[in-house]
């Protein structure tokens, strides 16, 4: 282990998605997928060993960020945090993820760190994939056998684990197209804004004037993936978002998440904040819609 | 494969090197050819002493990213930029004593001028944001922050010929 030297491996830099997906075929759980580097590259210079590296570096035409009123939100497989960014598409349409890369670690990863990167990732503090399990994204995943789509309700699996099998390549993610109506936010809560979070949310709301007609809300940093709170999104169906709805929500989000005590903040406070968080995201989101 | 010929740029000349394909660009800038301008501070990211620009204006820290995956690529560091005298952000740090031990300086001169690069206007905030992933152990953010006003004011105009149009305006080292 060091924090310098890099353990040995085989580096493959396949030319075409084919050519990507052959290897993985070929070596499946031997091998890891090295695109921004910001992860993978950080834990094996502490613990994390793969034999073989398959680099996407140049994979052709993957660093696409495309947004069309009927199809929705296409984020190619090399699209960075810093390309969200810089997408006026995505700040107008899909504020939750602009708000998610915009406090995301620093300007120098935001430059590398792939969006699809943090969502395989799957860590329980991640800012863009809690924003994206929010806005109920689609992961297309490409294997020699063919193409599928994982809904991201049904992606992680548990701690660092997902549904990509190991001859897969992640290739886009999907977020359907807004509606009229819909508003969304995301929220951090964190010392400096380089740390990772000890805490963060994300709400997407579809509205009919001051009626929910519809809710999502992901919470992260509480539990072993980022977590959805599904008895909570069900209290605001179909009613007029008033400050006694919001106090009842307030109390159910601590009863639907399972903090723990660890280096960045405590159980104790994660419970007592996580209301709040989803109280003014739930007012943040619903001023979005209208 | 364990090593890897890359066509590489760095402070303007292209080079055709092999490298051993876990080294990553900070090893390959420092032990390879000798760029020792660019700092080792903690390997994972966080720090910001061993920042480079790539193609022209984006910044990354050179402690993550491998030198085998960045065929084609174009780096410049601290060095790069001085390279027709010291540019607008390296002669601000010093006007502005924005200097203590020196450590953090490469990163901080190549992330400011990155920043510059694509905003040439930027507000406090907006420096003290663009600056977060670069950390001075002494602690000087104030004159750091001081110094990248005073470069910007000197900025001429967004295009990549702005570090020696700043020193022709300026008559720094002539």
């Amino acid at each position: 282990m060091s924090s310098r030297i890099l353990p040995n491996f085989d580096l493959l830099v396949p030319n075409s998605t084919t050519e990507a997906v052959n290897l993985l075929a070929h070596y499946q759980e031997r091998a890891a997928i090295l695109a921004g580097g910001t992860d993978l590259i950080v834990a094996m210079k502490m613990n994390y060993e793969s034999e073989i590296l398959i680099s996407v570096s140049e994979l052709d035409g993957l660093d696409y960020i495309d947004f069309d009123p009927s199809s929705g939100l296409h984020i190619g497989a090399k699209a960075t945090v810093a390309q969200i960014l810089a997408s006026a598409e995505v700040k107008q349409y899909y504020p939750a993820l602009w708000q998610a890369a915009n406090v995301f670690a620093t300007p120098q990863i935001r430059t590398t760190a792939t969006v699809i990167g943090n969502v395989l990732r799957g860590s329980p503090a991640g800012d863009t994939s809690c924003a994206l399990l929010a806005l109920g994204a689609r992961i297309v995943l490409q294997s020699a056998e063919g193409i599928r789509e994982v809904s991201i309700d049904d992606f992680w699996t548990g701690y660092n684990q997902n549904a990509r099998h190991s001859n897969e390549l992640a290739i886009e993610l999907i977020v359907d197209a807004p509606q009229q109506s819909t508003g969304s936010a995301f929220k951090r809560m964190t010392r400096v804004n380089e740390d990772l979070a000890k805490l963060n949310g994300s709400v997407r709301l579809e509205m009919n004037g001051n009626i929910c007609t519809s809710a999502r809300i992901a919470m992260g940093c509480v539990g072993p993936t980022t977590l959805r709170l599904p008895k909570t999104e069900q209290l605001l169906i179909n009613k007029e978002i008033t400050p006694e709805l919001l106090a009842q929500v307030a109390d159910s989000v601590p009863t639907e998440i399972s903090p723990i005590d660890d280096k960045r903040s405590t159980a104790e406070y994660r419970l007592m904040v996580s209301g709040v968080v989803i109280k003014r995201l739930i007012q943040q989101a619903a001023t979005t819609a209208n | 494969m364990k090593e890897r010929a890359i066509e590489l740029t760095v402070n303007g000349i292209t080079l055709n090197i092999t490298v051993p394909v876990h080294q990553t660009l900070l090893d390959t800038l420092r032990e390879q050819l000798g760029f020792t301008d660019t700092k080792y501070g903690c390997g994972s990211g966080e720090c910001g002493a061993c920042t480079v620009i790539i193609d022209g204006e984006d910044s990354l820290c050179s402690c993550m990213a491998l030198a085998s995956t960045l065929n084609g690529r174009n780096i410049t560091t601290a060095a790069g930029l001085a390279e027709f005298g010291l540019n607008a952000v390296q002669q601000a740090f010093i006007d502005q004593t924005a200097v203590q031990c020196g450590f953090c300086t490469p990163g901080m001169v190549t992330k400011s001028t990155s920043l510059l690069r694509k905003n040439p206007n930027p507000t406090e905030e907006e420096i003290r944001k663009e600056l977060e992933g670069n950390i001075c152990r002494c602690t000087g953010y104030e004159s750091i922050v001081k110094a990248v006003q005073q470069a910007a004011e000197s900025f001429p105009e967004a295009n990549s010929q702005w570090d020696n149009a700043v020193e022709l305006k300026a008559g720094a080292n002539s």
